[in-house]
């Protein structure tokens, strides 16, 4: 989840009063937003985003545009997006791609503003929009980039093209080398953390002006002269790169919105392809791109269960921003310029629901009758821990992800069918258990202090690899039990296994199992109906000196789900 | 101080019973007149002095001789001295070497013997130089050696009962360190008087006002009752303050009973179990919750992938393909989609099962309609492990389907769960967002003891879920974060506790 930090006295002008942390955490969750902190010596609000799908909302702007129309009612108007039946002037700021780009990053647009100087708020605010779309939402700049630069500096057009990465030089942002493009993957910070992204492109992406002065290489730096802006500049430019013209279109409509609400002009640029997309080759940017959907009314007042009406669909959409009308049964939405989270109807309800506020449905309850059981695993589960228990086991539970070292090596066993993590964050997580005896031991490991003698005993789950199952492995409920004592030995093992699967009510036989895990001739299997259902035996002595054991141990597993059919 | 002289141990009783105020009382006496053992003597003491019933009055150094080894053979045998004369009075004179050969003794205790003999004028040697009986009468010491012999052969000679000549015997025969040699070895012993107090005194007056004598019955065996002792004689009280022995009893873990509570109470509210394999596939751990394959959480550093296999083998259709194209264009869904081409490969990547959500999922294609489900799924995330964060962790999980269902019907769910699973004072619904449900609610709820919390997550499934799994009807889904309930209602605040290996920990934990 997005989280953001916002400047107190910056967000109160935004949203026009000042608030207490108690009216804020009343009014966030209309943003689907939530008060984190408040670091009362910086003056700066943390707030935590929990909508995934609303990059719009990951800024001090973008919050207030949300609260402001929640207060008033009022849809917010943007006056400089191009459609696809208007365009505005570009004045001569063109931003051309070069085919050379469908290589490697096909997609570059971009706007320019001007109005007022970048102060210190509006600057970090840039800087964490431009931080939380690249990362966030363009997936850590992989399907978007975004670089500001001084416009005062660029010679339009601006081109955009696929580069040889070994001829393309300037000198990047924070260093005063002169490096071709490979160089900074290899030497700049952010080459070193963006350059993966391009670095098996046969070009790599680069931004230069018309008189050949460098702004970027997208998505890894800018360049230290145009792409360094600081606080006073007036005059900047907004570009952004990446694989989808769509979640660009919509980047850069909501920097533009949040620019606007800031109190800067915004400057269309015209951006032209070389090849045909959705909205054409040439693009006036901002351009507002989105369908309009619509549903019907009963929908929404099915889905909500309240019967509201047209006026009440159209004003609750209002205070979520969103203007719409009724016309005939169906509710029409205009999708605001800044948002493209309108998948199914289901969004206009939840919008509709937000806007006229939770607290205003009344919970009833389903009335539908059911009947609740348990499955036939739990239920057995159950039989088989208060047999457990009755024979004076103490129940454990354990974690299902372990260490090589636990499953296998202290084991003595190969390992060979077991189910090994890919990407595992520890060794100490690398296996899924496949059998409760680990975990047992484990147990015992660590409970030498514990009062002897010691019975404890799981049911619980247990997984490896099944050439039968589709996905090559399967997952078992199993009993393991163990009792660490002088006084138990194989008899009473024996004696224990008699008792379990007589009250289980299933017959069994044993035959002798050779297994490093126990002591050969005081271990075996456990057949029933034919098939192996378990093993048992006293644990070998180097295993037990593995685990760091000295309490002579005896333990039995047995497969619950073949034994209970 | 009262002394509830029921609650006296026998050896106390017997003790007190048995002397009188102002006599001296020793380990000696309750030996020879109570039969005690030594242990019992200093148990009884040790009892009655915590109890203040006893007082030491004094100590006293003892000396006593003890047979060695040689003194017990000489016993038998008799002393070189008896048995030189007795040999000489039975064959005659004979040389020294001759006495030492035929008694088995060594030269120089022949001769030391002989010496004795002579001295005291019992033997002598004769002109061929043999040993002979002179006077025939052995020497005194003699006399006194063998009843003193005899005597210590019963016990432990006290020197306090000894006579003049006794002593003298003793103290030329025996040794206090290395006296293998000697036929005596010499004990010093310290000797401790006690005598009654007061209180004590009143003890005793109390016993026998009680008529306890220390002869009452202890533990009821089944000779006492089957031969009718039990009609003749008094049971001992026990006493109610003795600290209880610990016992281990084979208890059900806390957790899992927790988790037992749960569900047996959504089984009361009318849902039905599910479960389901730990090692799942990227299609229904997200795909088919309509999570874009390039969903942030999707990611590696989110979700544990499966070594190998990597793949599974198939995925169930026609839900692949309904699912594929609902992802790329909603397909039948109402629904835009999500616009990007679904990656076929990746759908059959297999992961660990990092969401409950994915057993409801896989409940609806076959689920009835009415229908509620649930389960307590294990699931596994990419997370470093530490208080609030499990490498794998219990999810609570279901879904109500049906006809009617709405917004209404969902909170009205949430609060019965507030109500009845987490014992709610008041309930709040928050706007939400999760991939899967439109629209999303979070219920936060104000429990009596932790305050306002976030209970769960819900929403109305998204119709590209539910359709593209064959369901028509809407579906409420919800989940529910009961750990944090689990750990208060086990007192503990660390997640990574709920899973421990520690026995003592498991054993000692109660539960509210």
């Amino acid at each position: 989840m997005p989280k953001i930090e916002v400047q107190e006295q910056f967000f109160y002008d935004l949203i026009g009063r000042t608030c207490s942390d108690a009216q804020l955490e009343e009014i966030l969750p209309v943003a689907k937003a939530e008060l984190d902190g408040h670091d009362l010596a910086a003056r700066v609000l943390k707030i935590e985003l929990n909508d995934t799908n609303r990059p719009d909302l990951w800024s001090a702007a973008g919050i207030a545009r949300q609260l402001n129309s929640y207060a008033t009612g009022e849809v917010p108007l943007y006056d400089f997006f191009s459609t696809e039946e208007e365009t505005f002037d570009h004045e001569g700021r063109t931003l051309i791609v070069h085919e050379s780009a469908s290589q490697v990053r096909p997609y570059s647009i971009g706007f320019a503003l001007t109005g007022r100087k970048v102060d210190e708020n509006i600057l970090l605010n840039l800087i964490q929009s431009q931080e939380k779309i690249c990362n966030n939402f363009g997936r850590k700049r992989k399907t978007i980039a975004l670089g500001v630069y001084r416009s005062d500096l660029i010679t339009y057009p601006v081109h955009f093209e696929g580069a040889d990465p070994d001829t393309a030089h300037f000198v990047p942002l924070h260093m005063e080398e002169d490096l071709t493009l490979r160089e900074i993957c290899a030497k700049h910070p952010k080459g070193l953390e963006y350059g993966p992204i391009v670095a098996d492109k046969p070009v790599f992406p680069f931004l230069y002006d018309d008189n050949g002065e460098v702004l970027s290489f997208p998505p890894v730096i800018n360049s230290a002269h145009i792409g360094a802006v600081e606080v006073g500049d007036e005059n900047l430019f907004f570009e952004f790169s990446g694989t989808g013209l769509d979640d660009l279109l919509l980047s850069a409509a909501i920097m533009a919105c949040d620019c606007a609400d800031m109190g800067f002009t915004i400057l269309p640029v015209k951006c032209m392809f070389p090849y045909d997309t959705p909205y054409g080759r040439e693009i006036t940017v901002p351009y507002y791109f989105q369908n309009p959907i619509a549903c019907e009314l009963s929908f929404v007042q099915r889905m909500l269960g309240q019967k509201l009406s047209a006026e009440e669909v159209v004003a609750s959409l209002r205070k979520m921003g969103v203007f719409s009308l009724v016309d005939s049964g169906m509710v029409y939405v205009t999708v605001p310029e800044f948002r493209n989270d309108f998948l199914h109807p289901v969004d206009i309800m939840e919008d509709v629901m937000i806007g006229y506020g939770l607290a205003n449905f009344a919970p009833e309850l389903p009335n539908d009758s059911t009947v609740g059981r348990i499955t036939v695993e739990e239920a057995f589960a159950r039989k088989v821990k208060d047999l457990m228990v009755g024979l004076g086991y103490q129940e454990m539970m354990y974690n299902y992800l372990g260490s090589k070292r636990e499953y296998i090596d202290n084991m003595h066993v190969d390992g060979s069918r077991y189910i090994q993590i890919a990407n595992p964050m520890s060794e100490n997580y690398e296996y899924v258990r496949p059998s409760i005896l680990p975990s047992l031991l484990e147990s015992e490991s660590v409970s030498g202090h514990a009062t002897y003698p010691h019975h404890i005993f799981e049911v619980g789950k247990v997984a490896f690899l099944d050439d039968e199952d589709n996905s090559g492995t399967t997952t078992r409920n199993y009993l393991g039990f163990l009792s660490a004592s002088s006084e138990m030995g194989f008899n009473q093992l024996n004696s224990l296994i008699s008792t379990l699967f007589y009250f289980i009510g299933a017959e069994y036989t044993m035959e002798e199992l050779v297994d490093p895990r126990f002591i050969e001739g005081r271990s075996g299997r456990l057949i029933s109906k034919g098939r192996p259902v378990g093993i048992f035996g006293e644990v070998h002595p180097a295993v037990l000196e593995s685990w760091g054991c000295s309490m002579p141990t005896i333990a039995c597993e047995v497969d619950l789900d073949l034994v209970r059919s | 101080m009262e002394i509830e002289v029921r609650n006296l141990h026998p050896l106390e009783i017997r003790l007190l019973r048995h002397v009188s105020l102002g006599e001296e009382i020793t380990a000696q006496r309750l030996i020879e007149e109570l039969d005690y053992k030594v242990g019992q003597c200093n148990q009884a003491f040790s009892w009655l002095l915590a109890k203040g019933l006893l007082v030491e009055t004094g100590r006293r150094n003892r000396v006593f001789y003890e047979l060695t080894d040689l003194g017990k053979e000489q016993q038998e045998k008799g002393t070189p001295v008896q048995r030189i004369f007795s040999l000489l009075e039975a064959q005659g004179p004979l040389s020294l070497p001759d006495i030492a050969f035929q008694l088995g003794l060594e030269k120089s205790e022949v001769g030391s013997a002989f010496g004795l003999l002579s001295k005291a004028g019992s033997c002598r040697m004769d002109a061929d130089n043999k040993a002979t009986i002179a006077s025939g009468v052995l020497p005194a010491e003699v006399l006194v050696s063998k009843a003193l012999f005899d005597k210590a052969l019963q016990g432990a000679l006290d020197e306090s009962g000894l006579g003049e000549e006794e002593r003298s015997y003793l103290s030329k025969n025996s040794k206090k360190r290395g006296a293998a040699g000697s036929p005596f070895k010499v004990i010093e012993r310290e000797d401790v008087y006690y005598t009654l107090n007061e209180a004590g005194e009143a003890a005793r007056r109390a016993l026998e006002l009680a008529n306890l004598t220390g002869e009452e019955l202890g533990a009821v065996t089944p000779a006492i009752l089957s031969s009718g002792q039990w009609k003749s004689s008094t049971f001992r009280s026990y006493s109610l303050n003795t600290p209880p022995a610990r016992l281990i009893p084979g208890r059900k873990n806390p957790y899992g009973s927790y988790l037992q509570w749960v569900k047996d109470k959504l089984c009361s509210l009318g849902f039905e179990e599910f479960d389901g394999p730990l090692v799942e596939n990227e299609f229904w751990n997200g795909d088919a919750l309509f999570m874009p394959q390039f969903h942030s959480a999707r990611d590696i550093h989110d979700v544990y992938y499966v070594k190998n296999p990597s793949h599974a083998k198939m995925i169930e259709e026609p839900y692949l393909s309904q699912v594929a194209a609902t992802h790329t264009n909603g397909w039948t869904t109402g629904s835009r989609g999500w616009r990007y081409e679904f990656d076929h490969e990746f759908t059959r990547r297999q992961v660990m099962r990092s969401q409950g959500t994915v057993l409801s999922a896989k409940t609806l294609p076959h689920a009835k309609i009415p229908g509620k489900y649930f389960g307590v799924a294990r699931c596994f995330r990419y997370d470093q492990v530490d208080a609030t964060h499990g490498a794998d962790f219990y999810q609570t999980e279901g879904i109500v389907l049906g006809e009617d269902v709405n917004l209404k019907t969902l909170l009205g769910l949430l609060k019965m769960f507030a109500e009845e699973v987490a014992g709610a004072e008041e309930v709040k619904y928050v706007p939400g967002y999760f991939p899967f449900t439109e629209p999303s609610i979070e219920v936060h709820i104000k429990h009596p003891v932790l305050g306002w919390f976030e209970l769960g997550g819900s929403g109305i499934f998204r119709p590209e879920v539910t359709k593209a799994l064959g369901i028509d009807v809407p579906v409420l889904a919800w989940g529910l974060g009961i750990d944090r309930m689990a750990l208060m209602h086990l007192g503990l605040n660390d997640l990574r506790e709920l899973f421990t290996p520690d026995i003592e920990s498991v054993r000692m934990r109660r539960g509210n």
